[in-house]
Parts: structure tokens; sequence; C-alpha cells
């Protein structure tokens, strides 16, 4: 009877361990390349968004090159799927992120190879080379990533409605209130928040911070040689403020319900990125939007666009087809190419001279083009410091009544506790 | 030929073995080692991916210092009583009812039982937009404050995923219960007319302890599902607002994989693992105690 049970297990012991075999084969068969006698190069992109005008620049590109077929992968939640290939050592071979801490983490684990030698490298504004230095591991001045397209991140506005209440673009702090009283006192919705998506609580905290907060902030606070509770009253203030003109039920707002409420004139202006634009315009083709600096100081000139490097490519250590990879990144890089995806995209080029030119985001455009832009303050906190639970702790609190400067107190002090429990691993 | 049919009995255990074998073996694989590796991960300090080294039990005593942990837990035992306390309660009415001689009684049933066929995720997004848009707009027109903004961005969020939890998990219990009771042999009820015992007082006396094995399973069933909430609050609030309803198991997604404290949160999932095991074992002792002496 034991003998008989040994022989069985043994049995299926073979057959799982087969079926393993099998797998394992599949899963390197789709990765070392040559099918059909070309070669296959994957190509990683962490934005959904964005696939549509990925693949028609792919497919120009497997066109022009006969021995070389690119495919895309664009799982959901691909930071994530991302860092588990990483775990198992199957990288691409080119990958297209945002430069965020996500690319960090794959960077400082030494996946990326170093492209400063590149031509194209002297092509990139400054502004935004300097943003993906800022996330390398150690700042270390060497172009891992290259910035492709960038974001805005402001206030988006209804043009019709601006013109209907004769209101011009603020410029300051203090304008930007006499505006938003304006517009209550004119009985219309001055802003419309959608903070039942956590993250949108982050915008306006992403385009007040970087006016505001001291310099060097974000190192010293890595360093541990300043807190926010020293130096985020201001920019918590104002962040509340803000809630005083927002819609009743601000907490209880989906991000796509907003959309389509600001897209049919619920509201005159909403806090938010470029690239909710698309969704503006789905919902209602004839909306007429345009966008500005938020300007959380009195200083103009300290009133940055909110910009960050939203897609940026990078070639893998290890790639067997590295030349290739480097190839396909210098074609994405020509202007041309570089227009297509920032048209569709109503996005914005780290290349010099490719401008965007669409009207919805004219306001920003000059701004940009001059490079008086600030990185999302986000994209340098360590990455398990969830500070969109925090805001949205904050405005919760605002909802249920408490007292302002109780509430932004216990905030900062929970940034703070955050800030450390997150930097330390 | 005559050999053959000496053996057969034994040839037929084979196939059950094979059977068996096949499963215990996938489900060491799939499950059993994956399960012990996150216990090797959970004393270490490995990030996901690249180098990792022995810490010991750091991060077990970290998560006694741990806001975030210790808030997760309050909610989720706070949401698995609640939960596992209304389920019961209700399905165990509804089935009484389904049970009684009703018209359309089928028809009923398949209603109550639809929900259990919807994915969670499904469910939830459906509730979302209904605590979006359909209960704020009628809390507006009836003039009530509390209905008119959504439930699910105040500090009553709890209450909004407990609803949508309770109404799915209510078709399952339902219909454990209602097995349960059509096994009770009518004679019982019969003498019990006549000994007097009728309503409620049958109920307490006759039903509920005669339907004890249903409920001992429904009982350990939805506190370990509900100690171990995810898809729900992930479709509907995704832990907000704040933190107000971040279940271990959320915390443990969001912080392991998007906060890349993979051994850390491997710890945590060891700690709940531990705790779903010793409150169900705690459960079935005092159930089944119950159930001998009743039965």
């Amino acid at each position: 009877m034991k003998k008989r049970k040994f022989v069985s297990l043994l049995l299926v012991g073979t057959l799982v361990a087969g079926m393993a075999t099998v797998t394992g084969c599949g899963s390197s068969d789709g990765k070392s390349s040559s099918k059909n006698g070309k070669t296959e190069l994957e190509l990683f992109s962490t934005k959904a968004e964005n696939k549509e005008v990925v693949q028609q620049l792919v497919d120009k590109f497997n066109e022009s090159h006969e021995d070389v077929t690119i495919k895309i992968t664009a799982p959901a939640d691909a930071g994530t799927v991302l860092k588990t290939r990483m775990a198992k050592n199957d990288m691409p071979d080119i990958v297209m992120m945002g430069g965020d801490n996500n690319y960090t983490e794959v960077e400082s684990a030494g996946m990326l190879v170093d492209l400063s030698d590149q031509d194209y490298v002297s092509d990139i504004q400054d502004s935004y080379m300097q943003m993906v230095y800022d996330v390398n591991k150690d700042k270390e001045e060497k172009a891992y990533g290259i910035p492709y397209a960038t974001n805005a991140s402001g206030v988006i506005y209804n043009v019709d409605k601006f013109e209907e209440l004769g209101l011009e673009v603020p410029k300051t702090w203090d304008e930007f209130i006499a505006v938003l009283d304006k517009i209550k006192a004119a009985g219309e919705q001055p802003l419309l928040m959608t903070y039942k998506d956590a993250w949108t609580s982050l915008c306006p905290w992403n385009s007040i911070a970087p006016d505001l907060q001291p310099d060097n902030f974000t190192d010293d606070r890595k360093a541990g040689k300043t807190t926010f509770a020293k130096t985020h009253e201001e920019i918590a203030e104002k962040y509340l403020t803000l809630l005083d003109y927002a819609q009743d039920d601000f907490m209880g707002l989906t991000y796509d319900d907003g959309n389509k409420k600001f897209a049919n004139g619920e509201a005159v202006m909403i806090i938010n990125g470029n690239w909710a634009i698309n969704q503006y315009k789905n919902s209602n083709p004839d909306v007429n939007v345009n966008m500005f600096a938020l300007p959380a100081s009195d200083d103009e000139s300290k009133n940055y666009v909110t910009s960050g490097v939203d897609v940026l490519l990078g070639v893998c250590e290890g790639s067997e087809n590295e030349e290739m990879a480097k190839e396909f990144v210098s074609f994405m890089m020509e202007p041309e190419n570089a227009q297509t995806y920032i048209d569709d995209q109503f996005a914005f080029s780290a290349i010099k001279g490719v401008e965007q030119n669409n009207e919805t985001v004219a306001g920003v455009k000059e701004d940009i083009a001059n490079g008086k832009v600030a990185n999302f303050p986000d994209h340098y906190y360590p990455s398990g410091f969830d500070l969109s639970a925090l805001t949205s702790e904050l405005c919760l609190n605002y909802s249920n009544g408490m007292d302002n400067q109780k509430n932004i107190t216990q905030f900062l002090k929970q940034c703070d506790e955050k800030y450390d429990i997150a930097n330390v691993d | 030929m005559k050999n053959k049919t000496a053996h057969k009995k034994p040839a037929v255990n084979k196939i059950y073995y094979i059977y068996v074998g096949i499963l215990a073996v996938l489900f060491f694989v799939f499950h059993t080692i994956p399960f012990l590796r996150g216990v090797l991960y959970s004393f270490t300090d490995w990030k996901g991916y690249g180098n990792w080294n022995f810490v010991g039990l750091r991060n077990y005593l970290h998560m006694f210092s741990d806001a975030d942990t210790g808030n997760a837990y309050l909610f989720t035992f706070k949401f698995a009583i609640i939960a596992t306390i209304l389920v019961n309660v209700i399905s165990l009415v509804l089935a009484c009812a389904l049970n009684a001689k009703i018209k359309f009684k089928n028809t009923i049933k398949a209603f109550y039982f639809l929900p259990y066929m919807l994915g969670s995720l499904i469910v939830g997004f459906i509730f979302n937009y209904i605590f979006a848009n359909l209960i704020p707009d009628l809390g507006k027109s009836l003039g009530i404050s509390v209905l008119s903004s959504n439930i699910l961005g105040t500090n009553h969020a709890i209450w909004g995923i407990i609803a949508v939890a309770v109404w799915t998990g209510c078709a399952f219990n339902t219909l454990i219960y209602i097995s349960g009771l059509q096994s009770i042999d009518t004679d019982v009820y019969e003498a019990a007319a006549l000994d007097g015992a009728t309503g409620i007082r049958r109920f307490t006396k006759i039903t509920f302890p005669l339907l004890a094995p249903s409920f001992t399973i429904n009982m350990v069933l939805s506190a370990k599902g509900y100690l171990m909430v995810y898809d729900q609050i992930m479709a509907m609030t995704e832990g907000g607002p704040g933190t107000s309803t971040t279940s271990i198991a959320v915390l443990i997604y969001k912080k392991g994989f998007g906060g890349g404290q993979f051994a850390y949160q491997s710890a945590n999932a060891v700690t709940l693992f531990i705790v779903v095991v010793l409150i169900s074992i705690f459960q079935l002792r005092i159930l089944e105690k119950r159930e001998e002496k009743l039965g």
C-alpha cells in the first residue's frame, strides 16, 4: 500500500515537474527574440493613456526596419508589474515610464543603461534633464532616462465662463482669491474638486508647494535637517483656503464624474493637469478650456508651472539587443515623431523646438518653453510615503468642521511621521 | 483474469490517490511554497527585488509602533464583527422567510442569490454609482442632509462598505441556512406544535438549535472572509477617505507592492494569517461545543 502511494506520488511529481519545464520554456521563448528570423524587442510602457499613439510610432519604426519587431507591453498597475519583473530579472529591452519614484527604484537597482553619449541628449531642455538627474540615485548626472514627454498641472478654466464674467487670468495669490470671490458672487461654482479619488487631492498641493516651500526642501527633509511642520504651514493654509470655494460633497465626487460636470460647465475652474483635457473633450467636444499656473505666491516670479517628466525612455541593462533599443530611442526623439506624440496627448515635449500648439494649454506654453517650471514635489518623496492619503484626511477633517489650525498642525505632524517611516526603508 | 478481479479494489484506490495527490502537489506548489516563502521574506528586508538580508524579528516588532497597521487592525475588526453579525442575522431571517410556504419562493430565492453570482468588483462599482449619484439625489429631493452627500466620502464610509458586503454576503449564508432548515424533520415541528411551541418560541427552542451546524459554518466562514476584506474596499474607496477604510489586506497590498515594503508587509500578512487562524479555531471550539451540547 505504502509503496503504491509512493509510486503515484512520484508519477504526479513527474507530471507537475514536466509542466513546470514547459512553462519555463514558454517564458524564455518569449524573451529571447527571433521570430521568423526577426529580432523581437519588448517595449514596456507604464502609461495606459498613450498606448495608441505609441503603437502608431512603433508601427512606423517596424516598417522601416525589416529585421526588427517591437512589441509593446502595457499592463494595468504597470509600476508594480515592472518591479516584480525586476525581482525575477526578467526585464524588457526598452522602458517608457514616468520620471517618478518608480523610475528611481529601477534606476537605483542598476537596471538602466547610461545614454549620456547619445547625440539627442543635447537637444533636451535643461530643466527636464535636471529633473531626471534629481531622481537618479545620489543625483548622479547621467542620462539613464531620456525625458520625452512632459505634463503640466495647474488650474484649468472654462474660457467662455471667464469671458462671460469678465475675469482675467490671475498672476498672484491675491488676484486668484479675488477671481474666486467674483465667481462666487456671480452665483457660479468657482472650483470643482473630485476628492473621492484621493490622488486628485494632491493636485493643488503639487501646484502650491513648489512656489512656497524653501529651496532645497526635498534634500534637507531627506537628510532630516528640516520638517514639514516648520516649513509647510502656509502651504497647508492656502490648500485649505481653496476648499472654501469647492462644491458641496467634494469628498464624494469621483474624477470621472467631476470631469463630465466640468466639461458641461457646472464649474468655472478645476485644479488638475493636461492629462484630463482629453476627458473634457470627450464628454463635451465644444468645451473651451485653457490653463494657467496656480499662483500660490504673491511674488509673480515664484509662480511656477508644475511640470514633470511624464514619460521618459530608457534602455535596459543586459538587453541582448541594446544597439537596436538605442536606435529606437533615437527614432522616438526625432522632432517629427515627438510632435506626433504630444499632439495626440495634449502633452509637452522635453525636446527643444518641439512645441505644443493646442490652445487648450496655451496659457502655460510660454512658461514651459522658458523653463519656468517646477517638478511635482511628490516625485521627490520616498515611494512608501503616501501623501494623498494624508491630504485626503486633511480634507475629510475640514468637511467635518474641524478647526483649521488644529487640522493643519495635526496634518503636518503626520506628514513628518509618515515621511520618516517611509524614508528609513 | 482471475488475478485481476482479485486486485480490483486496490486499483480503484490508486485513482483516488492520484486525484488527491495531484491536488496536494498543486496546492503545495502554488499555495504552500509561496506562503512559506512569504514567511521567510517576513524575516528579511527585501523590497520586492534586489538584494536582501535577514533582519530577525525587526519587521514584527516594527508593527507594534506603526500607527497605520494599528488603525488597519482596528478598522478590520470593527468591520468584521459588524458585518458577520449583520450577515448572519439577516440571512437567518431571510432563510426562515424563504423556507415558509410563500408564493414565488424560487423566484425570490433566485433574486437573493443573484449578488453571489456577480463579482465583488462589479458589485462595488455598481454601488459606487448608487452612492455617488442615486442616493444623494434622493436625499436632496427629500431634504435629508445625511443622505445628500456621497457616504463613501465621509467618516461613515465604513457603513457604505458594510451595506454592500452584507448585501453580497447574505446570498451564500442564506443558502446554507435554507439547506439547514430543509434538513430539519417536519415531525419535530409537529411535536412542538402539539406541545404549544409556536412563533418566536419555536424558533429559539427548536429551529435555531437544530441549525447549529449551519450556524457554525456561517459564523466561521464569514468572520474569516471579512477579516480578509479586500476587493469591496478597493472597488469602492481604495482605503479612503484618508486611511479611514484601510483594512489589513488593503494595507498589505498598497504598502507592500506600491510602497516597496514587501518584507514588512509579509510580516503583516503572516500576522494576519495567525490572527485569522486563532479566531477561527476559537470560534470552532465554542460553536462545536455548543453543537455537542445541543446534539
